[in-house]
């Protein structure tokens, strides 16, 4: 028996394997995958930067009073006035506003990402891991006892719902620990556990509100994820607290790619994988509390974006980071246009556009690439 | 000096001892197997030749320095295990999957360069598998994977080169495919350690082989010397004459 395999003949490893297209299968789809370096990085990033320059001026001029828009790139770039209520519109409403959903929709997008990464699931997200859980628990304490107080332009709410995401992630990293470990699969289980048990502890400040009046209608919204109209300041210190993210994020995401082959694998390849968890946990979950410090609990931008934009153009998560920055800012900037001009003048959760808008594309997405994901 | 020596190693999971008191040595530049029943702890043994898993007892020699106290990145240069078992969430590509063996290489603010693009391609040059490069890593098959998975490892640019069973689930003929990838990497200069499932495989091909039984003694020497009907029925409970190669 032995003979006979030895001596199949069979050709030398030096053998041309058949000629094999460069791009897998599935390349008939818009968004097939593309392998590395078929589309140049810097063409998407520039065309999404465009796109998200254009929503964004569209969605400033859209509203109860209609802003032109070649008014108001005058007004930008040449200096020209415009009236007084109009400038007000512009710079005291619209502007901060739509400002503020593109930074939401880039944070949660990012941290999505890290969470989907790390766990080496396309389910995880802030939810999942029990960041927005803490947030949200932190933010109901803020509407309902301190509704009053602020600091550096954030209120109460926002700033313990910042801590809350951050603390919760400690806690849960804490009880995922174990002789100096962590495992994944442990951190995610410990992460759900935590999530749901404050996420639903929020029931509690809707029914037991003590100003019956506003607050459990403040509370609800709030968990619907409402974009406010952030004072400048305000968005000053997101926009750079979302730079820093983004600065140390970047070389995370070569960790991450390296950790997509396992724990183990990792580690004899010379990673700190320990080390690197800590630091995706961190930067992912600072990034959630600061979307929820300005846009509420806004479910679903976090999980659909680094889908979308892993669809478009493959795992590599080095060149995911930019581009998935970009697309969830532009995704944010487009439904919560939607939420407060569709039925105008009520407005509806962006959470709940998001929903609407993104569940559908998300299948449709699912079925016409009919690549399983598997785990 | 050789490429590998153990010396006396022991370990276990948690109380329960796998490996106990294992004493050989893997010459430079010879192709090793290592064979033994299921649960024997061939891959715990190869897990701990990699590093990945600190061995409780003795001392793991990887050409006279000891393996574990080597910084993390300087021993996954020299040593590569190609693992059995080796899922990768997401659609990476081939391209993709192999240049994270340039990690031990790079550094915070090192990305890939030239000589990292070189050495994955010569990589997959060695497996022949330069034309899966843009390939989906989960849609090859059995075969290509197994291509891949040791081009991974060659990307490392290894001096040591483990496998925990690279023949299993492949037919006959990506199996002969795969043993001539191994003698040709052996005379690249590599040194070459096996975990082997299917013992026809050996003779011939390896020059020279551990027989782990379980408990944790182990028979080395030439696959003649190693590999008699006696030895074998002994190390895998396998009553004498019910078996092929236990006909003596």
């Amino acid at each position: 028996m032995a003979a006979e395999v030895s001596n199949a003949g069979v050709p030398p490893i030096a053998s041309p394997t058949p000629g094999l297209p460069g791009v897998g299968a599935g390349s008939g789809s818009a968004l097939a995958p593309v392998a590395a370096g078929k589309v140049r990085l810097a063409a998407v990033v520039v065309l999404l930067t465009l796109v998200l320059g254009v929503a964004v001026l569209v969605s400033v001029s859209l509203g109860a009073y209609r802003l032109a828009v070649r008014e108001m790139l005058a007004a930008l770039f040449r200096g020209r006035t415009l009236s007084p209520m109009q400038h007000a519109i512009l710079f005291q409403v619209r502007l901060p506003r739509v400002l503020a959903s593109a930074l939401v929709g880039a944070a949660l997008s990012v941290s999505g990402l890290m969470f989907q990464g790390l766990f080496r699931n396309p389910m995880a997200d802030p939810y999942i891991i029990g960041a927005s859980g803490g947030a949200a628990v932190g933010a109901c304490i803020g509407i309902v006892f301190l509704a009053q107080w602020s600091l550096l332009g954030f209120s109460a709410t926002a700033l313990l719902a910042f801590a809350g995401a951050v603390l919760t992630m400690f806690v849960v990293y804490g009880l995922a620990r174990t002789r100096g470990r962590s495992s994944g699969v442990t951190l995610l289980l410990a992460g759900f556990a935590v999530g749901m048990m404050l996420s639903n502890s929020t029931y509690l400040f809707e029914i037991f509100d003590p100003n019956p009046a506003t607050g459990g209608r403040i509370v609800s919204a709030w968990l619907r994820g409402v974009v406010g109209v952030p004072e400048w300041r305000q968005l000053a210190v997101a926009a750079a607290m979302l730079a820093a993210a983004l600065v140390v994020a970047y070389p995370l995401m070569r960790r991450l790619n390296t950790l997509a082959l396992g724990d183990e694998y990792a580690e004899r390849l010379g990673v700190r994988v320990e080390l690197a968890r800590v630091g995706i946990v961190l930067v992912g979950s600072l990034l959630t509390a600061l979307a929820v410090s300005l846009g509420g609990l806004i479910s679903f931008a976090g999980l659909i974006v680094p889908h979308v934009t892993r669809l478009w153009l493959g795992p590599d998560h080095v060149r995911l980071l930019p581009v998935t920055a970009l697309a969830g800012a532009i995704f944010l900037v487009v439904t919560d246009t939607a939420a407060r001009t569709l039925f105008a003048p009520m407005e509806v959760p962006v959470g709940v556009v998001m929903v609407f808008v993104g569940g559908p594309f998300f299948l449709y997405l699912l079925r016409k690439n009919k690549r399983e994901y598997s785990l | 000096m050789p490429m590998l020596e153990l010396r006396g190693v022991g370990f276990g999971y948690g109380a329960r001892p796998v490996l106990a008191d294992l004493s050989l040595r893997v010459e430079c530049g010879e192709a090793a197997a290592l064979i033994g029943p299921n649960g024997a702890g061939k891959t715990t043994l190869l897990r701990v030749l990699a590093g990945g898993l600190e061995p409780s007892e003795g001392q793991v020699l990887l050409e006279g320095e000891p393996l574990h106290t080597l910084p993390r990145k300087e021993r996954a240069r020299h040593v590569a295990l190609v693992p059995q078992g080796f899922d990768v969430p997401f659609e990476f590509t081939v391209e993709q999957i192999v240049e994270q063996g340039r990690s031990p290489y790079l550094g915070l603010l090192r990305g890939m360069m030239r000589e990292d693009r070189l050495a994955v391609d010569r990589a997959l040059a060695l497996t022949d598998a330069s034309g899966l490069r843009h390939r989906i890593f989960n849609e090859l098959s059995g075969g290509e994977r197994q291509r891949v998975k040791i081009a991974l490892g060659l990307a490392q640019e290894p001096k040591l080169l483990l496998l925990d069973e690279p023949t299993q689930n492949l037919d006959i003929g990506r199996q002969v495919e795969l043993l001539d990838l191994l003698d040709h990497l052996r005379h690249e200069g590599l040194t070459v350690f096996a975990s082997i499932h299917d013992l026809h495989l050996v003779q011939g091909n390896f020059s020279a082989v551990h027989l782990l039984s379980p408990g944790g003694a182990l028979v080395s020497g030439r696959p003649e010397e190693v590999m008699t009907p006696r030895r074998l029925a002994d190390a895998f409970h396998c009553p004498p004459g019910r078996h092929p190669l236990l006909m003596g």
